[in-house]
């Protein structure tokens, strides 16, 4: 069996690796990470946006942006994916090729989730912070910006990382919708073989824990050196001030 | 410089604070003194408004605080206004040198390379040059005040408030803290200090008010508040310092 794999592997790799391309789309582990990372990239500023709101005493920020978070934490993603990809190009008339439906439905997804660790972020700072600020003079932006956000997205980089991680997990979905990733990739292998469906896919999600394990080893590793940081010396802290 | 007229401030149905008429002279060096819970710290923080009150009037320089007003009004009279808190709240993402440069800076627009060059004459004025590019978790308790103290003044307040700036430092790091505060008086600095640092209180206050549940019972000069208390309470309070 695990020369079979092996076998399977030998003849795939490069299947595995980034789809059919250069002669069709870019597909396999290539394709992954690139909707993973865009869907992730994509949804930091747009949780950032999500968290400010939902702290805000102002009704029509803070409403829409509840109903949102609620919403997409009440959904299965698989949901918003079919919406996305048949009810967007009823809407603009236009149809949507599935990495962009993949890439808005991850954007949205993601980062209602991710604003809920913003959110927790900014909570979690000692409420001195924000007085200091306002008690020298800081409008409310500004306060945000140049103290409590550079801290509080600090502290949560492992948490960041973590929610990449499932994003990684999350991207196997496009699969419904024939986006050309990982696991339409090993799909497209099984296909072919037919008769060897165990292999194939343990071959999948030896690939997926691999990426994934080393993600999160990665978070554990930095989340440990921030505890420490925070006890002890900030050196590393993002400076804005002296980015300049 | 600073008056209170007719203050109220509820929490529920706590009165925290009732019916302050008081006024802080130009020059003038008050300490407000009086047991735990007894309202300094929430009056003093009515001055800035990081305390809403109920009714009645904070005047700073003539102008009520507590006026309905525009946020970028508020945040101006707030610039103006030197306040040092009881935990410090340096901003820990920041070297100390940076603490003190980003209020000038980004609130008053002053040229970064004057603002640092401001920063540093404070660092130095309060004796802590070398300690410029130290974060605040590695600066002692003592030096983190006195940093605080120099953020304050970066924005050249014409008045400093202190709320009980000794109260989180080690016995023999409250030394230090007072010295700096000591050399402002000298300079004729307009100030404002809830302290338990009776000695402190003695030497330099030219009033010291005398609060309990809310109210402010006395009003005085050191020689009259500590050699001839006139309300019960005051006289109570002193013999308890006293017996100690």
């Amino acid at each position: 069996m695990l020369t079979h794999a092996l076998d399977i592997v030998r003849d795939n790799w490069l299947l595995l690796l980034i789809g059919q391309y250069p002669n069709g789309p870019l597909g396999g582990i290539a394709a992954t990470l690139i909707l993973s990372v865009l869907g992730i990239v994509l949804a930091f500023p747009l949780s950032v946006l999500i968290a400010l709101a939902r702290l805000s005493h102002r009704r029509v920020l803070w409403v829409p942006a509840t109903v949102l978070v609620y919403v997409v934490r009440g959904v299965p993603l698989l949901m918003i994916i079919f919406w996305v990809y048949f009810l967007l190009p009823l809407l603009i008339n236009v149809s949507v090729p599935g990495f962009a439906t993949m890439v808005c439905t991850l954007t949205l997804y993601e980062g209602a989730f991710l604003s809920e660790v913003v959110r927790a972020g900014i909570v979690a700072l000692p409420k001195g912070q924000m007085d200091a600020a306002r008690a020298l003079g800081h409008s409310y932006p500004k306060a945000m910006l140049y103290v409590i956000l550079p801290q509080a997205l600090f502290n949560m980089l492992p948490s960041m990382l973590s929610q990449w991680v499932a994003t990684i997990k999350d991207t196997t979905l496009g699969y419904i919708i024939n986006v050309p990733e990982l696991t339409f990739a090993a799909n497209q292998i099984n296909n072919r073989l037919l008769t060897q469906p165990f292999e194939v896919f343990l071959i999948l999600a030896l690939t997926y824990y691999v990426v994934c394990f080393s993600l999160t080893w990665v978070a554990t590793r930095l989340e440990r050196r921030i505890a420490g940081r925070r006890s002890g010396a900030m050196r590393l802290a993002p400076v804005l001030v002296t980015a300049q | 410089m600073i008056e209170f007229r007719d203050v109220n401030k509820w929490y529920g149905a706590y009165c925290a604070l009732a019916d302050i008429n008081a006024v802080v002279q130009r020059g003038e060096v008050v300490v407000v003194c009086g047991p735990s819970g007894s309202g300094k710290s929430t009056l003093i923080r009515t001055v800035n408004r990081l305390e809403e009150i109920r009714s009645g009037e904070v005047l700073f320089e003539g102008s009520n605080v507590h006026a309905p007003m525009r946020a970028a009004a508020l945040n101006h009279l707030r610039s103006r206004i030197g306040f040092v808190f009881q935990s410090f709240n340096l901003f820990p993402h920041l070297s100390a040198l940076d603490n003190i440069v980003l209020s000038p800076w980004r609130v008053n627009g002053v040229r970064k390379a004057e603002a640092h060059d401001r920063a540093m004459a404070l660092l130095e004025r309060v004796g802590l040059a070398d300690r410029a590019h130290s974060f605040p978790a590695q600066l002692s308790g003592g030096q983190q005040q006195r940093v605080a103290i120099a953020r304050a003044l970066a924005m050249e307040p014409p008045v400093m408030l202190f709320d009980e700036p000794t109260s989180a430092l080690d016995p023999e790091m409250v030394g230090e803290v007072l010295a700096v505060m000591r050399s402002l008086t000298e300079e004729g600095m307009t100030m404002m200090c809830v302290t338990h640092e009776m000695g402190f209180a003695r030497d330099v206050a030219d009033r010291v008010w005398f609060m309990d549940a809310g109210r402010i019972l006395e009003t005085g000069t050191p020689e009259e508040f500590f050699g001839a208390p006139q309300h019960p309470r005051a006289q109570r309070f002193l013999s308890d310092l006293r017996s100690h």
